[in-house]
């Protein structure tokens, strides 16, 4: 579990810069993210999966169908801060229109490498006409997302642990 | 997504929802209370509880001495069902960041910086 209100979070140790850790996570994905069904869409499939640098930049999959090829799209690049942060939006396959998720990758250096941490947010039904939404657009909405499910997080730790234990 | 966890965050999307859920982690409370407590008018707090109830987070019951007043009533399911869904995602990432650093070290291992 994760520390207390703040989404899912992973943090790794790796052994390099900082400016090697961001170029390594963003420019050469497809050679370390896992393959298979649990980590790609294209599961076993032939495949690449690639960041377009820059902020509007797409994280997408191709993979090689019957017919050719077929193109899906995670999300799109909000934050591209070299070598500190990145963050991009994150829909799976089985989303429906409007409903994303967010993830967010900091780069802090440390004496002999670099702390990677990846948080991951949830979100989902958001649409347009959404009460949430109103007086909320853009990057403060989704400010507001993340710390709105930071509160409930911690809230639902809570109340489950004290539900569980009585 | 599931369609379940999907309410639960609809639900969930409209601040005077989240405090009444923060309320009610506290003891069961009736909608009048909640009204008055989040300074927001009976019918509209009506409404939250509608939506609340709808999604599953809480549950109306009759109070034991006075059958005309019900009792709002936090339920542990869908939180079960968040946390499930955020260990899921966690045990994505370790997976993904474990494979990364092998990469990152093997790659690049020899240069780094002090």
């Amino acid at each position: 579990m994760n520390e207390a209100g703040d989404g899912a979070k992973v943090s790794v140790f790796v052994a390099v810069a900082p400016a090697d850790a961001f170029e390594v996570f963003t420019q050469e994905t497809d050679l370390w993210w896992r393959k298979g069904p649990k980590f790609r869409i294209g599961g076993k499939r032939p495949g690449v999966l690639a960041f377009e640098g820059g902020v509007g930049g797409r994280l997408f999959e191709t993979y090689e169908i019957a017919s050719g090829s077929k193109t899906f799209e995670v999300g799109r690049v909000t934050d591209w801060d070299p070598p500190t942060r990145l963050a991009f939006e994150w829909r799976g396959v089985n989303f429906r229109a409007g409903e994303t998720t967010f993830v967010e990758v900091e780069f802090v250096a440390k004496a002999h490498g670099t702390m990677v941490t990846v948080r991951h947010r949830g979100w989902a039904a958001l649409r347009p006409d959404h009460p949430a939404r109103h007086g909320n657009v853009g990057a403060d909405f989704d400010r507001m997302i993340g710390m709105w499910w930071g509160d409930l997080l911690t809230s639902l730790r809570e109340h489950v642990a004290t539900r569980d234990g009585s | 997504m599931s369609a379940d966890l999907d309410r639960t965050l609809g639900a969930l999307a409209d601040p005077t929802r989240r405090r009444v859920v923060d309320l009610l982690r506290k003891k069961p409370r009736r909608a009048g209370e909640l009204a008055e407590a989040l300074d927001t008018s009976p019918p509209a707090m009506s409404r939250h509880l509608r939506v609340l109830r709808k999604s599953g987070l809480v549950t109306e019951e009759h109070d034991g001495e006075d059958a005309r007043v019900r009792m709002y009533r936090l339920q542990p399911e869908p939180f079960r069902a968040l946390r499930r869904w955020i260990e899921e995602v966690e045990a994505f990432w370790t997976a993904e960041l474990d494979a990364f650093k092998q990469y990152a070290e093997r790659t690049r291992g020899g240069r780094r910086r002090t």
